[in-house]
């Protein structure tokens, strides 16, 4: 029996198979519209990659936002709980866990035995952070990943101060046209200052707790996380691939419905 | 005089939901005797209300935490402002219209919505005239400000009942003499005299509900825990409305016997219990129904609600009526956390009740109009984490459901369920 | 020599700098630091009827908690207070949280509003300043209230004897009356220059000279103001405006926000604010033999009213005699989100205001608000409305 975890995203559906403690294959794809469609494209691919199929027994559980309505998987468990798997599964001594979702943000606390202890949501009304970098993107004009590590090279830092996504496009603007132009790299510094911001003001809601680590797509953005870093004054645990913490953790919470199936 | 139509309507209808509740009630065989009882209790409320004009009694409306057993023991007929709001909201689903109307009278969002809430119902004149405005500063701001604006609008004369901060004899003397105060106001206003010895009689009835609160909520420490969600508003309901009153006794002792009853049967409110939940501040009250089923299908129950159900310790004595009314004041379940420096009594009994009522979780719902609980929900978070109690707190709005959806709130209660299992 | 408004805030009256300086360096001023380094101590109260001279006349120097003159980052207010609390109570507690009143030995507070109670709540669960102490305020102004209010008052003063290890004289007493009932004349005085058509000096200075006053010792305050007075009387600034206009509301001591008002030739020549008009107006007045802390806390009750206080036309009564003595046009009320007492207050006031036919201009603020942005577009356009009335 092989454990399976999806997770449903909003921009992408990500899934992993583990065999034991081993990662045995991870597949990322597009979100559809359809999650039905999604869900099955992913276990599809990363069947393939493992060389098997649904017959020769998998257990599979699902999460995100697309995750209660998945004909394909036998559980289903909510986001926070998954991620408080997976993050302890890389990084045991984590106690607090930063997710960057392409929707919102949320925060949570573990347990030293990867138990959820608490955890807490991007306020109403706020931009969530990938969808709103995306956006922050086009208005530089630029790719996302190029906009990623230009904060590095900032001297200064632009005063982005919307909390409201509306208004702060509006600020970042009035940056890029005024004379002189404010250094792009400092425009981008400022705009992720703003998120950061939101993302520490979360922190301090729970209680800053140490080691901390950063999930979720925009994990792979040095400069955010860099400014992240300094903020929190902690260095904070990145994955290899933050992206697919949730489907781990998932495929973690099949893992250990299988051995109680098997021990009971 | 009669009271006309637009007044009518509102009460009116808040009775006729409850007589619909008891037919209902009284067709179902399994229906416990004391809804009966409670729902009777309401309609008689507001049927004393509705025909208060006719009969010639003088009608005093008060704000909530008020000891209207003063307005009882003078043949004064109580209404109870927030509480009324809060059974339009229930009832009959009003709460956008009244919101506007107190919106229209410039009283702005942050303004808790009770109190946006009743302001707008007395413009729009549904709620019956008031002979009298009495209002004090139990619990909070709002509450202290309510007052002068209905004068104004309802025209009518108004006290205001001054309840000191801390404790100490000066400050008991203080409010007995804020007590005096009123009770001469009122004897001015609406020509009757203080009963002395009917409020005795209250006060004797006062010390035997509260001796009920706290028998029921040891009943409710039992494993599982016999009292349903629903059954927490009644609760309050008894102590707002009919403080010292027959008809709330017998629904209390009615209550409290069966309870004992599903105790010794180890029968609980729901079945599996799997968590026991504390409840900090209120659920919204147009959720009553929604928490009552949610709490079924994942057999969770709240067992204990600290800040409005745990009466402080001591009695009430009829040889000194006065006295007692402003001790009861005292010993309110609010008073305790929610007014009076937050001292070490209040946090200390938050654990004990997490202690003794083997709670799994607790739940703060954080009232966005009320600030001085809200202040305590980081406080109150630490210390439960210290007994190992996880909290959740869910932003809200006690009658205006634009704030948070019924789907956000399942979510984040179901999340707090997975958490709650996964430990 | 008549000065446009816009060009007159850039001269420079010399003795103002000195008031500047203090409220720069806020909260570590250098005579606070100076105080402490002298093995003295300094206690945070938080409003107006906390009786300071009872603080004065232990040895203390009674220091005003506020936030900075600016809106500040609130994460640590928020996450312990709840964004559902008031601007000015967070930004306290953020400075609090922060260690920026480390140097505090006492706080005290009234049960005033709550906003302030839970201040004072929070602040001596996490913060732990060594003495705090919380009186029992009440909201009337009868007999039996004042009798409670000195009781209150008295058992302060104990609290203080035992803290400090010494008992208050009434010698003691006297002398820190007489130093804050100068300072509400001299305060007054410097109004009084306001009721000119053309006054020498503005809101926006006003307000830092009352900020200052907050944060050193009076009896150095004091001298400074004189000779504040003295510069005032000699100088020929006068400033000119659109039309004559009354800050009202909730705690407010940003002098950034009244010169965005004045910068736009609204000439704001009186206010009714807890840190200025209800701050200084009312002296004690000690009678022959009358016991100081008596007089004391019969002062500080009756005290030009906050808005908590019953019935509230005590207060409105006071505004309209303030509009009257400074001929005002036209009130801006500025009501932080979360205000509570101000907030139910507001429609009785417009409707008293209408009644004396003075316009007002409603605003929704948070603490430290600078006034930039919509505030200005809408003070403009009530500006335009007052002028197009005096036509």
């Amino acid at each position: 029996m092989r454990a399976l975890g999806i997770d449903i995203g909003s921009l992408s559906t990500k899934a992993i198979i583990l065999d034991g403690n081993h990662i045995v294959a991870s597949s990322i794809i597009a979100t559809d519209e359809e999650t039905e469609l999604s869900a099955k494209a992913a276990v599809d691919e990363v069947l393939k990659q493992a060389g098997i199929s649904l017959d020769d027994g998998v257990f599979i559980v699902s999460t995100g936002v697309g995750g209660k309505n998945v004909s394909l998987s036998q559980q289903s468990k909510s986001l926070t709980t998954c991620l408080a798997r997976g993050v302890h599964r890389l990084f045991p001594s984590v106690r607090m866990s930063i997710d960057l979702g392409a929707e919102s943000s949320t925060v949570i606390k573990v347990s030293d035995r990867g138990r959820l202890n608490d955890w807490v949501n991007q306020d109403k009304c706020a931009a969530g952070t990938g969808i709103f970098l995306q956006q922050m993107a086009k208005l530089m004009q630029m790719p996302l990943d190029e906009m990623a590590g230009l904060s590095l090279e900032a001297k200064g830092r632009a005063d982005i101060t919307s909390t409201c996504a509306v208004f702060a496009e509006s600020e970042v603007i009035s940056h890029v046209h005024r004379e002189p132009p404010t250094p792009k790299e400092d425009i981008v510094a400022g705009i992720y200052y703003s998120v950061v911001s939101r993302v520490i003001s979360l922190c301090k809601r729970i209680g800053i707790e140490g080691d901390v680590a950063v999930t979720g797509g925009v994990g792979l953005n040095k400069g955010l996380v860099k400014i992240l870093e300094d903020e929190l004054g902690l260095s904070v645990l990145v994955p290899e691939q933050p992206q697919l913490v949730a489907a781990l953790g998932a495929a973690v919470v099949a893992q250990e419905s299988i051995d109680k199936g098997v021990n009971g | 005089m009669t009271v006309p139509e637009t007044e009518r309507s509102k009460i009116s209808a808040i009775m006729r939901a409850c007589r619909v509740i008891n037919r209902m009630n009284q067709a179902n065989p399994d229906a416990p005797k004391s809804e009966g009882l409670y729902y009777k209790m309401l309609s008689d409320y507001y049927t004393r209300l509705l025909n208060a004009h006719d009969e010639g009694k003088f009608i005093a409306a008060h704000t909530v935490f008020f000891p209207s057993e003063i307005l009882y023991a003078m043949d004064i007929v109580p209404m109870h402002t927030e509480m009324t709001t809060w059974m339009i909201a229930l009832f009959l689903g009003g709460q956008a219209e009244i919101l506007s109307a107190g919106a229209e009278l410039g009283l702005v969002p942050e303004i808790c919505s009770p109190h946006r809430g009743l302001a707008g119902a007395f413009s729009l004149g549904a709620l019956p005239r008031p002979d009298a405005m009495l209002w004090s500063n139990l619990i909070c701001d709002n509450t202290a400000k309510s007052g002068e604006l209905i004068m104004e609008m309802k025209k009518c004369p108004g006290f205001f009942l001054d309840h000191p901060f801390q404790r100490s004899e000066t400050e008991d003397k203080y409010l007995i003499s804020e007590l005096e105060d009123m009770i001469g106001f009122l004897e001015g206003k609406s020509g009757r005299k203080m009963d002395w010895d009917k409020l005795s009689d209250i006060v004797a009835k006062m010390d035997r509900q509260i001796e009920l609160f706290r028998e029921i909520g040891e009943l409710r420490k039992a494993v599982p825990s016999p009292f349903p969600n629903r059954g927490f508003l009644q609760l309050l309901t008894v102590d707002y409305l009919c403080p010292g009153q027959q008809d709330a006794i017998d629904y209390l002792e009615a209550l409290r016997d069966e309870l004992a009853e599903m105790v010794r049967e180890k029968k609980g409110a729901v079945s599996p219990e799997r968590f026991r939940l504390m409840t900090l501040f209120v659920p919204p009250m147009y959720l009553i129904g929604f928490m009552e089923k949610i709490g079924r299908e994942h057999g969770a129950i709240s067992v204990v609600e600290p800040l409005f159900t745990r009466w402080a310790e001591g009695r009430l004595d009829p040889s000194r009526p006065l006295e007692s009314v402003a001790k009861k004041a005292a010993m309110i379940p609010e008073r305790r956390s929610m007014y009076g420096p937050l001292g070490q009594e209040a946090l200390q009994d938050l654990i004990d009740c997490a202690e003794q009522y083997r709670v799994d979780g607790a739940v703060y719902w954080a009232f966005m109009g009320c600030r001085h609980t809200c202040a305590t929900v980081k406080l109150f978070k630490d210390l439960l984490n210290e007994v190992d109690v996880p909290m959740l707190t869910i932003d809200c709005d006690i009658v205006d459901p634009t704030i948070n959806s019924e789907d956000e709130i399942r979510e984040k209660l179901e999340q707090f369920f997975e958490l709650l299992e996964d430990r | 020599m008549v000065i446009d408004i816009k060009k007159s805030t850039s001269l420079p009256l010399k003795t103002l700098e000195r008031f500047r300086q203090v409220n720069d360096t806020f909260p570590r001023t250098e005579q606070i630091l100076e105080h402490k380094r002298q093995g003295n101590k300094v206690f945070g109260w938080l409003c107006t009827y906390v009786p300071e001279e009872i603080i004065h006349a232990a040895g203390i120097l009674p220091v005003r908690v506020t936030g900075y003159s600016q809106e500040m980052e609130l994460e640590d207010g928020n996450a312990y207070m709840y964004i559902n609390n008031c601007s000015y109570s967070r930004s306290c507690l953020q400075m609090g949280l922060r260690g920026e009143y480390e140097f505090l030995d006492g706080m005290v507070a009234g049960s005033t509003c709550d906003g302030a109670r839970r201040l004072l709540d929070l602040w001596q669960h996490y913060i732990k300043t060594p003495f705090h102490h919380i009186l029992t305020i009440p909201r009337k102004y009868t007999e039996k209230a004042h009798a409670l209010y000195y009781q209150q008052v008295v058992q302060f003063e104990e609290s203080l004897e035992e803290f400090i290890g010494q008992q208050i004289t009434d010698e003691q007493l006297h002398q820190s009356i007489d130093v804050y009932n100068r300072s509400r004349d001299l305060l007054k005085q410097l109004y009084e220059l306001r009721k000119s058509d053309a006054p020498p000096v503005s809101g926006a200075e006003t307000m830092e000279v009352l900020n200052a006053s907050f944060r050193m010792p009076k009896e150095l305050f004091n001298q400074w103001l004189e000779q504040l007075l003295d510069e005032l009387g000699k100088s020929s600034v006068a400033h000119e405006g659109r039309a004559r206009l009354m800050v009202v509301g909730s705690v407010m001591n940003n002098p950034e926000f009244i010169r965005s008002i004045e910068a736009l030739g609204g000439l704001v020549v009186t206010d009714e604010l807890c840190t200025s008009t209800r701050y200084w107006s009312d002296p004690v007045v000690l009678e022959e033999g009358q016991d100081p802390v008596g007089a004391i806390s019969k002062r500080y009750l009756n005290n030009f009213p906050c808005a908590r206080m019953v019935p509230s036309d005590e207060r409105f009564n006071r505004i309209l005699n303030l509009i009257k003595d400074f001929k005002v046009n036209g009130v801006i009320s500025q009501i932080i989100r979360y205000c509570v007492p101000y907030a139910h207050d507001l429609p009785l006031l417009i409707d008293r205001l209408k009644g004396v036919g003075v316009p007002v201009l409603a605003l929704d603020v948070e603490y430290g608000t600078s006034g930039s942005g919509q505030i200005q577009t809408r003070v403009q356009a009530f500006l335009e409305m007052l002028e197009a009335r005096k036509r």
